[in-house]
């Protein structure tokens, strides 16, 4: 962030502090949080930009939840728990696996996820951050958008917002590379140059280095971030699809100190169904 | 060294209105992945290490093994550093020469490793969650 937007960002936070409450006032969308009490609208900046963080004096962060996922799968043993996906997510049988990544698919379920790479304190790449454990906070800096994330090994994730476009001939890394912009409320996020080290979610959902993400992230309500991806991976998949869940925001969460590598013991100790 | 199934039963009998239940923790790794939830176990001993680090604090008892009388050392897991502070445990809550009584799940490597869900302090009866990553209730409360 430059020493110009720093500034910027801390007046318009000061005036954000200062003006309180500057709430919309539109409702919130279907699928939000509305458990019978009044909806909380989601925050905005003085300029009207809506905000995924908290407002000042309100400390908290967002936290996805085991079970939450793309695809859902009743499979016996799978931590699954549908009231947090999206209505639109596909039955795990509709997704359009390619034959291998349908057999690696169902192998990890098998084998209890034991060979997840995130359980070896790697980075959580494309989706997983979304709901990886001890959650994570969303930095607006106007020219760009940063993924803090608690969990794993205490990774962020950078999204360009000045309008570049992605690099030819990236190398492939944990987070790939990523260009947003907004539409209305929704961030809408298009990442490329993902490596294949990385399983997309927590229960081991595929992936190859042509995995081309489409995001979008929205906040019908203050309590809730929903998040949706179209996966473009013709390694994988044999066409585009579409998942996501909603993620709540926790009062008084914040991010602590975790560096999985510390003192990691559960590689060794992951084996699996056998007895 | 293990407890009847009908102890374990009347332990849960004595948790009264003391207790707080808190929701289960998220873990970085498949709880069934590393742990057998058809073994679990209650021991008893004597702390002899402690590691408050992440991701999970670990700490090793000295227990009497009731069938060969050889003194074992069993490892337990629990949730982070953080995550245990916000159940209420603090850095001397537990220290080497106390006794405690534990409830976990063991590893399904064969291990004398477990993942710990309940540890009382006996010199006390004081109980303490352990931020388990096993899907069911954490409890955190006073001597009983």
């Amino acid at each position: 962030m430059s020493h110009r937007l720093a500034i910027e960002f801390t007046v318009s936070a000061t005036i954000l502090a200062l003006s309180l409450p500057v709430f919309a006032q539109t409702p919130a969308p279907a699928g939000a949080s509305t458990s019978g009490a009044a909806v909380r609208p989601a925050p905005r900046w003085p300029d009207g930009r809506i905000s995924f963080t908290g407002p000042p004096g309100e400390i908290g962060n967002w936290d996805g939840r085991p079970g939450s996922t793309l695809a859902n799968n009743l499979g016996e043993g799978v931590i699954d728990v549908f009231e947090f996906n999206l209505p639109t997510n596909l039955n795990i049988d509709r997704v359009p696996f390619q034959p291998w990544a349908r057999e690696a698919y169902y192998e990890r379920q098998k084998n209890f996820t034991k060979d997840d790479p995130h359980t070896r304190c790697k980075p959580s790449g494309g989706p997983r951050m979304f709901h990886t454990p001890y959650g994570f906070e969303v930095l607006d800096l106007v020219d760009e958008v940063i993924f803090v994330s608690v969990g794993a090994p205490h990774s962020w994730r950078v999204v360009h917002m000045d309008g570049r476009e992605h690099p030819a001939n990236l190398e492939p890394t944990w987070f790939g590379h990523s260009v947003g912009r907004w539409e209305g409320d929704t961030l809408v996020i298009d990442t490329v140059g993902f490596n294949d080290k990385f399983w997309m979610t927590r229960e081991g959902m595929p992936h190859t280095t042509a995995l081309h993400t489409i995001e979008r992230i929205s906040r019908p309500d203050f309590n809730t971030l929903r998040y949706e991806v179209t996966i473009d991976d013709p390694g994988a998949y044999t066409q585009t699809w579409s998942g996501g869940w909603f993620i709540p925001w926790v009062p008084g969460n914040e991010p602590f100190d975790y560096l999985c590598q510390e003192n990691n013991l559960d590689a060794a100790r992951m084996v699996g169904p056998r007895k | 060294m293990l407890l009847s199934d009908m102890r374990k039963a009347l332990a849960v009998l004595w948790t009264s209105s003391t207790i707080l239940i808190a929701a289960p923790a998220s873990a970085h790794h498949s709880f069934r992945a590393q742990y057998d939830p058809d073994q679990p176990i209650t021991v008893t001993g004597v702390v002899t290490k402690i590691d408050w680090m992440n991701p999970h604090v670990y700490f090793y008892i000295d227990v009497k093994n009731e069938t060969t009388g050889a003194v074992e050392n069993w490892g337990f897991e629990m949730g982070p550093p953080h995550m245990l502070q916000q159940r209420g445990w603090k850095r001397n809550s537990m220290q080497i020469g106390d006794e405690l009584q534990v409830d976990g799940t063991r590893a399904r490597d064969g291990s004398l490793t477990a993942n710990a869900r309940r540890v009382m302090l006996t010199a006390t009866g004081q109980v303490l969650g352990a931020a388990s990553s096993e899907g069911q209730t954490i409890t955190t409360g006073q001597p009983q």
